[in-house]
């Protein structure tokens, strides 16, 4: 989608993305010429419909809309996801932004429980690979 | 005025971009397989999973490194069939790892990771319309699976589809033309006529159709030690693609737990072939009969 300033006849440029917790969006353009400035609201559905396809909506370097299309799902699943008592360190971590999104939670409860139940204080790639071994992989 | 074509780029976000990017982290992931095959049908509980399994189990035995995925997310049977029913997700130095099974062969399933008891919703913001996301929702996942595994340890990707003509096609799509296909089907009229319709749409996409394999073409017995039959009458549709293999039913196969570790004998030389044809990249060239 595009926005053309018609008092202009030039492209608007995307200058920000504001997400609503309702799941609103508000699209602000701008036109480089006059300045005006028009917000392009959706509403809930429009949202999801973007989101759902795993990508970013707004420039890059804004807060990523979620992309996880199981997010909901795992919570109605039950995994609660990890209880945060098992500190990660910064390379684990990175370990697990790599996996797919809607696994995360369920790795990251799996592992928590593993490190906790081996006597692990954090898990660091050690615990992970360790891990890997001990589940058979 | 200017229209939306005088206007450059594709509006801030980059959408169709990050799409594209999407598209090339799945192709990056898999383009060290010597073999990317998607075992599909159109027609539900013609033997799908089972028939993925096996090829899977003669690549293994032949000495490659095969993985399964298995795409039916809400119907997942290669968790039972691999023995994993319950597997800690782990990421790895290159992504989300494989969990392998006791013979080596790797599977990755919502079913080890979702427990029975459960199924996987796509919950809507508007009440009641799911199924307005679900084709969306589930291709993203699907993505996100492909482009963030570590599929390096195998050489072979074996994907195990859901039922159904219409997503058959889409997923053939949605693979590329580097995904080949191969269907399954039974020897009855209502298979074989669903399973032409899956054919007819997959032959307007480049993915090679490899051919087909006839499944429960009659039932093992192990008194008589012959194959029986299952089907009163001989159908008259006729599939317009290789035959890669006859396969009976065998009531045996699998422990009891449903886990499928081995070949079974009889049905071992058709199983044999096939792979052998599909190793040697079989194309399909719509005629002759290779089981």
């Amino acid at each position: 989608m595009k926005f053309l300033c018609v008092s202009c006849d030039e492209q608007m440029k995307l200058a920000t993305t504001e997400s609503d917790p309702r799941g609103s969006l508000a699209i602000v353009y701008g036109c480089p010429s006059c300045g005006n400035q028009i917000s392009m609201l959706t509403n809930p559905a429009e949202t999801q419909v973007v989101s759902s396809l795993g990508v970013r909506i707004g420039p890059s370097g804004q807060e990523e809309a979620s992309k996880c299309p199981f997010g909901d799902v795992v919570r109605e699943m039950g995994v609660e996801g990890a209880d945060n008592t098992v500190p990660w360190t910064a390379e684990a971590l990175n370990r697990l932004e790599n996996i797919p999104d809607f696994v995360r939670p369920m790795a990251r409860q799996g592992i928590e429980h593993y490190a906790k139940s081996n006597g692990y204080k954090e898990v660091d790639e050690l615990v992970l690979d360790e891990a890997r071994t001990q589940f058979g992989m | 005025m200017k229209n939306y074509f005088d206007l450059p780029g594709d509006g801030g976000s980059e959408v169709a971009a990050q799409v594209a990017e999407q598209r090339r982290a799945v192709k990056g992931r898999l383009k060290h397989l010597s073999q990317f095959v998607a075992i599909g049908s159109g027609k539900g509980g013609v033997g799908k999973s089972t028939v993925t399994r096996l090829i899977a189990l003669e690549l293994k035995r032949r000495g490659r490194r095969p993985a399964v995925l298995d795409v039916d997310f809400n119907g997942p049977g290669q968790a039972c069939l691999s023995g994993l029913t319950q597997v800690v997700p782990v990421p790895g130095r290159l992504g989300l790892t494989v969990p392998t099974d006791s013979v080596g062969v790797g599977v990755l399933s919502l079913g080890s990771l979702v427990p029975e008891t459960e199924s996987v919703e796509f919950e809507s913001v508007v009440e009641g319309e799911s199924f307005t996301w679900r084709s969306i929702r589930e291709f993203s996942a699907l993505s996100d699976l492909l482009a963030s595994t570590d599929w390096s340890p195998f050489d072979v990707l074996l994907l195990d589809l859901p039922p159904g003509a219409e997503r058959t096609f889409q997923l053939a799509e949605f693979l590329g033309p580097d995904c080949g296909l191969i269907l399954v089907s039974l020897p009855s009229a209502l298979s074989l006529s669903v399973v032409a319709r899956a054919a007819a749409a997959l032959s307007r996409l480049p993915n090679p159709v490899f051919g087909y394999v006839e499944n429960m073409n009659g039932y093992w017995c192990g008194d008589c030690r012959k194959v029986q039959p299952l089907f009163q009458s001989h159908p008259e549709t006729e599939l317009a693609l290789p035959r890669l293999a006859r396969l009976p039913f065998v009531a045996s196969m699998g422990d009891a737990r449903g886990v499928l570790n081995r070949v079974p004998e009889v049905l071992q030389e058709a199983i044999d072939t096939l792979c052998g044809n599909l190793l040697a990249d079989c194309k399909p060239d719509r005629a002759g009969d290779r089981s």
